[in-house]
């Protein structure tokens, strides 16, 4: 047994892998981000928990998937290329258009969404817009996996992604005793550059969409709809115009989050893949206080440490049951969340 | 209403049910094949389900939407207990039955006790979400113990399939809340649900409404749990996922939530879906599918624009335009669907039950609450005087005409 | 010994006092008015006595004995129930049947009994309907009994609140602007009533009410808040004539 395995209370850690873990959860947690603020923009605007947004997240992952293949990286031409010994590979711009693509097919499935089944259901209770957009996330599955193809190749993929390549970080080399026996293995993280690019444009957009809501005129308004939804129609902003807005801004997050974990992760895609991510990054959006923008991130980021620590500590099997445990946990002790405000009904 | 009156209508439809329960069971184990004797019983269990979820929902307004959880639990705790004692103890299988029964009641109403808890600090959606999310624990955690099987399932002894008790907790559970609808008791859960904090200042126990709700809403889906186990001797956590209790809400939300009756018709017809691909193989073209579909919205689309803006005073013309207009269209869709079919790809493609099953419960699901959202009896209920009422007006009718 | 005593009850929202130190007894059998400009405090003074919030600091004794902190069901319970400014009837269940949820309150069968509708409790369920069609009657909505609460008018749900109050068999009732919306024949009708309540089922009341004439006619003791703090205590008369009142209500006619 190495040193680096310690036992605490009957869990052995290894210490010597936590800093790779905690760099994947970062990474994962950042992708839950995205998706979170989908789930509290729309919250904050409607008071509806949009079941349906990871089924968004899921329709944008097939659609990054598709436009590689239109742009020629189907997986016949990527082996037929292959074997006559010149590998295709892509190109940066491959990847940003099967980005924008992503994200703007995924905005015109919110806005639609939004107009065909959550609009009617405005002036009915919320409880009656919540069994809506269980019916809507349950259609997208089905309709999903009657239409589309199930653990297709991944998109442009391990072979011909330019960011495959890993670079490594040692913090601290490897011991050995006299005899030549490793007594403390390396400390070091590994990442694809991928997943570096990820992050960077997880800020990129982050930043944009602090932008968006902070000085320009409709996230003015957006903001104005999410404090009093009435009052703002009073004040003569268009209402409706800010519900698609919102429900754009956010499918286009969630359809950016979904390329990238479908490219740079190579996540095997299949219609019910939407329904893990979109269920943790609700449980974030609500961890961070929902409604509350800053939340969803570090709700997000929490996430995705919190799973990966699970995994890490060797209960790897239970990784799916963490998200709900917190949210039991976050909505018992702190229901509006960590940044939100706990609100009390006014009789 | 005197006293001995009432007794007397109450032994009497004790009896009846009880006749009613053995007769079912005893005509349909003798007359039909076993399949349809499987049909009906799983029509008993989920007319239970959804009652049972009918009294958290839609009665005391909790918004709860894991029953599937309550249905597991009863199920594997008959199961597990059953296997350790019974072949130890002295009873015959069917008296076994009821206490398997019960078991798997007290267990699911512990369950029921833990996931209600929540609901006296939650709200609506956040309970929903709750509720939703102890369910999948509940299953991830059973998954992972492979002294029950884990993933690939468990072995319950005795295989015993009680049509008879199945029935009869489904007649129970539907007694249950009527009666408790019947009651001044009801009322406070009534009031729970209407408004929460007027029930409190009029002296409502809230807590004590919600929490009955959910320990009695899950022992029922418990007891049916059991019987499942035991009618299918072999469960595994994937009979009890998300979709079943989404099944379940549907049935509920179909029926009209607070209508037990509603509930009851909803629940004895939708549990086909699921074991729909193993009553019919119809495959359906791709073509046919598509336009079917495209079909439905137009016809949610257009019954909402009736909604909306067609005001025919004279009742008998609307129904007729309504109808006529909607039968209309699912003739033009299945046209559309035939001439599609044409097309090579769309005619060649098809899908076979199995795989729509699933899709025609969203789509029931969506229908509704975009065309009803209050379901199709509302707060209605059936009831002897309204079959009366109806009778005589129709009598009325008659003479006048 | 008062019935209802307030000393120095104070409640603060984030940075907000909406009641500072308010102190006052309610003798039994008392008419008391408790008024007050918009966003005086005054409902959550209500609020604070029939424990929907629970004081900052402060005490309120019923009875002698402290109600702080004491749940609303419990402290409906012993005697307190109410009305509410922004009517919270149960819309959907019918004008009988709201009554009836608060002459529930008084139930002595057991709720398993409930759900096996034992002969005792059908009993019950009809006596607590035959109570709530005499409180009905007494609000004179005995012809909508059987409407749901939601279809009313404004006058008549605000009626329908009071008798559901009165179901309760409180010893203090609530009255949080029983008059709003009303036109002055239903003013008077509601005079009235809030008579008969008082002389005739021996209650003790306390409302807030905005109308003036209908409160000065009314109420034999009058409280007035003003951003929270107390301002003025007495009998209409030297209501009318404090000084400090009419500033708070700035020069409107009192
Ligand atoms: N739950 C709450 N959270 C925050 N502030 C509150 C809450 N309840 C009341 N307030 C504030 O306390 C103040 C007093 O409110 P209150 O409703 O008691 O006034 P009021 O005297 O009844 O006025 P009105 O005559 O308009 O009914 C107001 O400023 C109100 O906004
Ligand atoms: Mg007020």
């Amino acid at each position: 047994m190495d040193l680096v395995l310690h036992s605490v209370g009957g869990l052995s850690l290894d210490f010597s892998t936590l800093p790779q873990q905690l760099v994947n959860g970062l990474v994962v947690g950042a992708i839950y981000a995205l998706i979170a603020l989908g789930y509290t923009m729309v919250y904050g605007v409607l008071r509806l928990i949009n079941f349906a947004h990871g089924e968004v997240f899921m329709l944008g992952a097939y659609t990054a998937l598709l436009s590689s293949w239109v742009m020629g990286f189907t997986p016949d031409a990527i082996s037929k290329a292959f074997k006559a010994d010149h590998p295709l590979t892509s190109s940066p711009l491959n990847l940003v258009i099967m980005l924008l693509v992503a994200m703007a097919v995924c905005a015109i499935i919110g806005a639609i969404i939004e107009f065909f089944a959550y609009r009617p259901m405005r002036n009915q209770s919320r409880i009656a817009a919540l069994i809506t957009a269980i019916g809507v996330s349950l259609f997208l599955q089905y309709a999903g996996q009657l239409f589309l193809p199930a653990n297709p190749p991944p998109s442009i993929s391990q072979e011909v992604n330019p960011y495959q390549k890993v670079v490594s970080f040692v913090l601290s080399p490897a011991q050995m005793n006299a005899a030549g026996d490793v007594i403390k293995p390396q400390m070091d993280i590994t990442v694809t550059v991928g997943k570096i690019v990820m992050l960077v444009t997880v800020v990129i957009l982050m930043l944009a969409l602090t932008y968006l809501v902070r000085y320009t005129k409709a996230g003015r308004a957006m903001r104005a709809a999410s404090h009093d939804f009435d009052s703002a129609s009073l004040m003569g902003i268009n209402v409706n115009r800010v519900v698609t807005f919102t429900f754009m801004l956010g499918s286009a997050l969630a359809g950016a989050g979904a390329m990238m974990l479908a490219t740079f992760e190579g996540t095997a895609m299949h219609p019910f893949f939407g329904l893990q991510p979109g269920v943790k990054a609700f449980v974030a959006a609500v961890l961070g206080g929902i409604g509350n923008i800053p939340g969803a991130v570090l709700g997000g980021l929490l996430m995705g440490l919190a799973e990966t620590l699970v995994t890490w500590i060797g209960f790897s099997q239970y990784k799916d049951a963490v998200a709900f445990v917190i949210l039991i946990l976050i909505l018992l002790v702190r229901p509006g969340g960590l940044l939100g405000s706990n609100k009390v009904e006014k009789v | 209403m005197s006293l001995s009156k009432i007794l007397g209508t109450r032994v009497l439809s004790v009896v009846l049910a009880i006749a009613f329960c053995f007769g079912l069971d005893a005509f349909v184990t003798g007359q039909l094949n076993e399949y349809v004797v499987r049909l009906v019983m799983l029509a008993g269990l989920y007319v239970t389900l959804s009652v049972s979820l009918n009294l958290i929902n839609g009665i005391t307004g909790q918004f709860s939407i894991g029953h599937a959880a309550f249905y597991m639990v009863g199920a594997y705790s008959a199961g597990i207990v059953s296997n350790a004692i019974y072949k130890t103890q002295p009873l015959a299988a069917p008296a076994y039955m009821i206490i398997s029964m019960l078991i798997g009641a007290v267990f699911a109403a512990i369950a029921g006790l833990i996931v209600g808890m929540p609901s006296l600090r939650l709200k609506g959606d956040y309970l929903a979400i709750v509720t939703l999310g102890f369910g999948e624990i509940i299953r991830i955690i059973v998954l992972n113990q492979n002294q029950w099987g884990g993933s690939y399932g468990y072995a319950i002894a005795p295989k015993y399939q009680a049509g008879w008790l199945i029935w009869l907790l489904a007649i129970i559970c539907i007694a249950t809340c009527r009666n408790l609808l019947k009651s001044a008791h009801g009322l406070a859960f009534l009031a729970v649900r209407e408004d929460e904090i007027a029930a409190q200042a009029m002296g409502v126990n809230v807590t004590k409404t919600k929490v009955v709700a959910f320990i009695v809403g899950a022992a029922f889906a418990g007891a049916a749990g059991a019987l499942f186990g035991h009618m299918e001797s072999f469960i595994n956590p994937d009979l009890f996922k998300m979709e079943v209790s989404f099944l379940v809400l549907t049935m509920v939300v179909l029926g009209g939530s607070g209508s037990i009756t509603g509930s009851v018709l909803a629940g004895a017809t939708l549990f086909i879906l699921p074991e729909l691909p193993r009553i019919v193989s119809f495959k359906m073209s791709l073509g046919l599918l598509l336009s079917v579909l495209v079909g439905i919205g137009v016809l949610v689309w257009m019954n909402r624009k009736f909604m909306e803006k067609y005001h025919e005073p004279d009742k008998l013309k609307r129904t007729l335009v309504v109808a006529g207009a909607n039968i209309g269209l699912a003739v033009l869709a299945v046209v559309v669907g035939k001439l599609l079919n044409n097309i090579p790809q769309f005619g060649t493609t098809t899908y076979d039950a199995n795989k729509i099953r699933y899709m025609i419960l969203a789509v029931v699901l969506l229908v509704i609450m975009l065309l009803k959202p209050t379901g199709l009896l509302g707060h209605h209920e059936f009831s002897w005087d309204w079959v009366k009422r109806v009778l005589n007006r129709n009598k009325a009718g008659e003479a006048s005409a | 010994m008062a019935l209802l005593t307030l000393k120095d009850a104070t409640i603060k929202f984030g940075g907000l006092t909406a009641v500072n130190k308010v102190s006052f007894d309610i003798e039994k059998g008392d008419l008391f008015g408790l008024i007050g400009p918009n966003g005086a405090g005054k409902t959550t003074c209500f609020n604070l006595i029939t424990g929907v919030y629970e004081p900052t600091s402060g005490d309120i004794d019923f009875l002698g004995t402290r109600i702080c902190g004491m749940a609303p069901n419990k402290i409906a319970e012993i005697g307190i129930c109410r009305t509410f400014q922004n009517i919270r009837l149960f819309g959907t269940l019918s004008a009988l049947e709201n009554v009836m949820v608060g002459a529930y309150l008084r139930h002595k069968t057991s709720l398993l009994g409930g759900f096996m509708l034992t002969p005792a409790v059908i009993k019950e369920t009809a006596e607590l309907r035959k109570k709530a069609m005499e409180l009905l009657s007494v609000v004179n909505l005995t012809d909508i009994a059987h409407s749901r609460a939601c279809d009313l008018s404004y006058g008549k749900q605000r009626r329908l609140e009071i008798a559901r109050a009165m179901a309760t068999d409180p010893k203090l009732i609530l009255l949080d602007e029983p008059a709003a919306g009303m036109n002055p024949q239903e003013k008077d009708e509601l005079r009235d009533v809030v008579f008969k309540i008082r002389d005739d089922y021996e209650k003790t009341v306390l409302l807030i009410e905005h109308d003036m004439k209908f409160v000065m006619g009314l109420c034999e003791k009058i409280v007035v808040l003003d951003h929270g703090e107390e301002i003025a205590y007495g009998d209409p008369s030297e209501i009318r004539n404090n000084p400090k009142v009419i500033e708070a209500y700035l020069g409107e006619p009192v």
